[in-house]
């Protein structure tokens, strides 16, 4: 099944410390009355100008192999592959903020107001990801709704460009869930348009099918480790 | 207080307009413009560089200081020319071809100017062959590449590989960075350096003027 969502301002709940972690920057640390300011504005200007679109697109487990396998450039060893192989639901989705936010941010850097387009910037970047968090929970809360409330099914995001799935997979996964129909398209090196956009898939499976030990020599060189939070939540 | 000192204070503090008023006072008051980057504002960004390196203060504020210095070189950059005192170094910054991302590449430029050296910012999707004719055309000291996709990281060794055919290496430094970029990954491609942040590129580029380093 295919569907659209459209996300309110208040759907992507911007976590402070999250985001001042994502700029190295400690839950104790002592802010300046400047750096206070910038991110009040920030914080102001996204709840404006963002237009959060997502879709998601339920596609079976060979479908998905043939999208997986994209240009036959992953990772000969990786973990999405070993997981989407366990799941019990599959489903394409990409996510995006709208065009208006970046070009805000291109706007501000182009006054040479750097640490409002730097803070805009970091901002957008953590709600985008957090988008890709709120609809694996719309299709978890779906799930479980169809089992009467009581699944212990959990769904992650896996996306192109992480984990051993080559970034050239875009172009395979923009075939078959074609989210030009919410405004995001690619480009020849395979990046989103608009920027704050997230693609990828969303697996559904028992929480345990989404553990695995990131050893991968592709772990080493990774700058996200994002895998580590996902499975400490997972428990 | 010193106007100089005025100048360093109200730098560090990111009040880009005062720092403004106060550099335009200092050249009415025939303060040699040397004098005013060196023992105002450069000052000042070094104390800044120290207290962001402390984790005393974050980016922002960084990138605050780094606009008020710019308004301050507007002012003094063809008083310097005039006087004859050369830039730092010249470095010519993009985002390579086919890659859109320009937030990095945009505060490695920031902090660069904030340091002192001319930056020409060919902004992002720049071909290959567009670095090594801007640098040609400059007389540029650097050249500086920023990819944030693993698709678009080969451009970089385009660049490298013409910088050789076109007498460049060695005589243009190719520093490299981006997301996706390694250390391991410049030596293969053979660009002279690379580096992990906006903070280290500025480290990394002083480093290949040892001897014009403030």
């Amino acid at each position: 099944m295919r569907s659209i969502v459209d996300f309110a301002a208040d759907d992507v709940i911007l976590d402070r410390a999250a985001i001042l972690c994502s700029q190295g920057i400690p839950e104790e640390a002592e802010l300046t009355e400047n750096f206070e300011r910038i991110y009040g504005e920030a914080i102001s200007l996204f709840q404006q100008l963002a237009a959060s679109k997502g879709i998601t697109a339920g596609i079976s487990i060979s479908h998905f192999e043939e999208v997986f396998r994209g240009e036959g450039l992953n990772e000969p060893e990786n973990p999405v592959e070993e997981i989407y192989g366990e799941s019990s639901h599959l489903a394409l989705f990409a996510v995006t903020l709208g065009p208006v936010l970046s070009e805000k941010v291109t706007e501000l850097f182009d006054n040479g107001d750097y640490a409002s387009g730097y803070m805009l910037d970091s901002v957008s970047s953590f709600a985008a990801d957090r988008l890709s968090v709120l609809i694996a929970q719309n299709l978890q809360s779906e799930l479980a709704a169809a089992e009467s409330g009581k699944s212990t099914l959990r769904v992650l995001s896996y996306s192109p460009g992480y984990c051993g799935w080559h970034i050239s997979g875009q172009r395979k996964l923009f075939e078959v869930l074609c989210p030009q129909e919410i405004g995001i398209t690619l480009n020849e090196s395979c990046l989103m348009s608009p920027i704050k956009s997230v693609s990828g898939v969303l697996i559904a499976g028992h929480g345990k099918i989404h553990e695995f030990a990131n050893s991968y020599p592709f772990c080493d060189t990774c700058r996200t480790k994002s895998c580590i939070g996902r499975m400490r939540d997972l428990k | 207080m010193e106007l100089l000192d005025r100048i360093s204070e109200n730098l560090q503090n990111g009040f880009d307009e005062t720092v403004v008023q106060l550099t335009e006072d200092a050249v009415e008051k025939q303060i040699p413009p040397e004098e005013i980057l060196s023992d105002g504002l450069i000052v000042g960004m070094n104390i800044v560089g120290e207290k962001f390196k402390n984790h005393d203060i974050f980016l922002p504020d960084v990138l605050l200081a780094a606009r008020a210095m710019n308004g301050a070189m507007e002012i003094l950059k063809p008083l310097l020319i005039k006087e004859g005192i050369p830039v730092r170094g010249k470095v010519v910054i993009g985002s390579v071809k086919d890659d859109l991302h320009d937030i990095g590449k945009n505060l490695v430029a920031i902090l660069l100017k904030g340091a002192g050296f001319e930056v020409i910012d060919l902004g992002n999707d720049v071909p290959a062959e567009k670095f090594i004719s801007a640098a040609k055309e400059e007389n540029a000291h650097v050249i500086g590449m920023s990819a944030l996709l693993t698709t678009t990281m080969p451009v970089m060794k385009k660049v490298v590989d013409l910088a050789k055919d076109e007498g460049l290496f060695g005589k243009v430094k190719i520093i490299v960075g981006g997301a996706p970029v390694s250390k391991e990954y410049a030596l293969e491609i053979g660009a002279d350096a690379y580096s992990y942040d906006g903070a280290n590129a500025v480290e990394t580029v002083e480093s290949f003027f040892p001897a014009n380093s403030r």
